[in-house]
């Protein structure tokens, strides 16, 4: 029971909840870039939130299956074809040996998870299968897939046909607007500085990846010099190197920096920056940081609610 | 006398906070810094998913989930800082002094010619100073493995490039500001490549991913080039404990 990969694509690879715990080692958290798209599609199969999967990035592969199972996509929009019939995300898939999944035009949105009713016969690194595509290691032989590929399979199995309810839908057309909390050192900007940040001004850089988010735009002054005091950089932290173009650290991003940080965006989009394209225009708004642990543990209860709506 | 009088907690983001110490990096710090982190990780304080020492700062984060105010694990943190602080802990587990081979060899060392127009040194006298010293290991961070090490003679502080290298090969030993290093991926890189590791420094088949440890010491160890072509790469590092008395007294 293998999944074939005829054509990789961009960069797809084996995601899940990746290795928390590890920062302390120089290890990110990595796995997958929108946790919250991957969760939706692993609900809709029944599976536990992050049951490892494969996230597809930008450009989708082409994938033959050579066992009965059920798969269900969410997140970014491709056309997809399942064999010769157009299909969409958001539902169950059922997939026959010798089915084919080709993925077309992207339609809104960077990154989508294509989970499986099956598991992934492949050895976990660091406790985890998510592929750390930075340092190269995890997932299937520590990279994104290639044309010839066979991912092992065990345990296929087939989930009731059903689809996301319409709440549950992504959607990834309109700019987006990230809500942020102050940066530990936001007092080394302007206040016009910091405004300029959010309102717009800023695209993301085609130079973005797993690593990080970089944002081009008019470079920020540095009104005060920071007490340089190096600390662990989190996925969301927006620093602001000395060429003024601020970076969002994301999933594989450096576990330690020194840069000031003029915001963070709040834990709860994280999983957002996983959607952005080049040249997306930033929308950001300032919140509390309790306000933002509260929306965090709505998202929460949004996801652990779901199994009893499908 | 505690190292450090002062410190102030301070949110990094929605899900951590930084305990910043204001004492400069040293090893007594470093010291403090670890025994602290141990005391949070025995602690019941279940919405703890990270704890990360760097030079003045241990940054805990937390799973919001898992809190319905931060008040009380602020409230935790101060309190066992200023335990940490009044009453130093002794640190669990073995010190190693760990030998890293290094080659220097000018296809390993582009930067290297650079750094010798700065500093009035010759190529060997570099390596003589690079080689003396036992590094101390203060933590690990950046990317997976790469130690961040204290002690550098201060005759080979340079600069950072002002333009980045997009990619230095893995093992790359670099020099940048009053730091050196050495890239364990190949990763964009600021400092100054004066050599070459043929060592793995993250090996993430094994139990141990991991060379070294903070508080660990290591010294780097001149080979030629063809020890540099023989040398297996996952071969068990050499490593020494360290008595607690050879650990004091290292130039930092």
């Amino acid at each position: 029971m293998t999944l074939r990969v005829l054509k990789p694509g961009l960069q797809t690879t084996v995601q899940d909840a990746g290795r928390p715990g590890n920062l302390r080692w120089g290890v990110a958290r990595g796995g997958a870039a929108d946790t919250f798209a991957m969760a939706l599609a692993n609900l809709l199969l029944a599976n536990p939130l992050s049951h490892p999967c494969l996230e597809v990035a930008l450009t989708g592969p082409e994938l033959e299956f050579t066992c009965e199972l059920s798969i269900a996509i969410c997140g970014a929009e491709f056309d997809l074809l399942h064999n010769r019939t157009p299909v969409g995300n958001d539902q169950v898939l059922q997939m026959r040996p010798g089915d084919i999944l080709r993925f077309g035009g992207l339609r809104s949105g960077a990154r989508a998870y294509i989970a499986l009713a099956a598991e992934l016969a492949i050895d976990r690194r660091m406790g985890s299968l998510s592929t750390h595509v930075i340092a190269g290691f995890g997932g299937f032989a520590g990279r994104a897939l290639q044309a010839g590929d066979q991912l092992p399979l065990r345990n296929c199995r087939i989930a009731k046909t059903r689809s996301l309810p319409g709440p549950y839908r992504l959607d990834y057309r309109s700019r987006p607007l990230l809500r942020t909390v102050d940066g530990v050192e936001a007092h080394c900007f302007s206040e016009n500085a910091r405004q300029q940040l959010g309102a717009g001004n800023f695209t993301v850089s085609p130079q973005s990846n797993r690593m990080g988010i970089r944002l081009n735009g008019p470079p920020l002054p540095q009104e005060r010099a920071p007490q340089q005091v190096s600390s662990a950089l989190c996925p969301g932290t927006i620093q602001v190197p000395p060429n003024g173009l601020p970076i969002i650290s994301f999933v594989e991003g450096q576990t330690i920096g020194g840069y000031p940080r003029i915001a963070h965006v709040i834990s709860a989009d994280v999983h957002r920056l996983g959607q952005l394209t080049a040249g997306t225009p930033l929308n950001l708004e300032t919140i509390d940081a309790e306000v933002a642990r509260q929306i965090q543990r709505e998202k929460a209860s949004l996801l652990m609610k779901l199994p009893d709506l499908l | 006398m505690p190292v450090a009088k002062r410190f102030e907690v301070l949110p990094n983001g929605d899900a951590a906070f930084d305990i910043r110490f204001s004492a400069e990096p040293s090893e007594q710090l470093s010291e403090t810094i670890i025994a602290l982190a141990e005391a949070i990780e025995k602690a019941p304080l279940d919405a703890v998913t990270e704890l990360v020492p760097a030079y003045q700062c241990l940054t805990v984060c937390f799973d919001p989930l898992h809190l319905t105010e931060t008040t009380g694990l602020l409230d935790a943190l101060v309190s066992l800082t200023q335990t940490a602080l009044i009453h130093p802990r002794s640190i669990a587990g073995t010190r190693n002094l760990i030998r890293i081979p290094v080659c220097y060899d000018e296809k390993f060392a582009p930067d290297l010619p650079a750094l010798c127009a700065q500093s009035r040194l010759t190529a060997s006298e570099v390596v003589a100073l690079h080689t003396a010293p036992q590094y101390l290991v203060h933590m690990l961070g950046f990317t997976p493995g790469f130690l961040y090490l204290g002690g550098l003679d201060t005759a080979l502080h340079c600069p950072r490039k002002a333009r980045p290298a997009l990619s230095v090969p893995p093992g790359s030993v670099g020099i940048g500001g009053q730091q050196t290093g050495i890239y364990p991926q190949a990763t964009p890189g600021g400092w100054q490549i004066i050599g070459r590791t043929p060592m793995a420094l993250f090996r993430p088949d094994q139990a141990q991913p991991f060379i070294a440890r903070p508080l660990d010491r290591v010294k780097f160890v001149q080979i030629s080039t063809q020890e540099f072509a023989q040398f297996d790469p996952h071969s068990e590092p050499e490593k020494m404990p360290l008595s607690a008395l050879s650990t004091r007294g290292v130039q930092q």
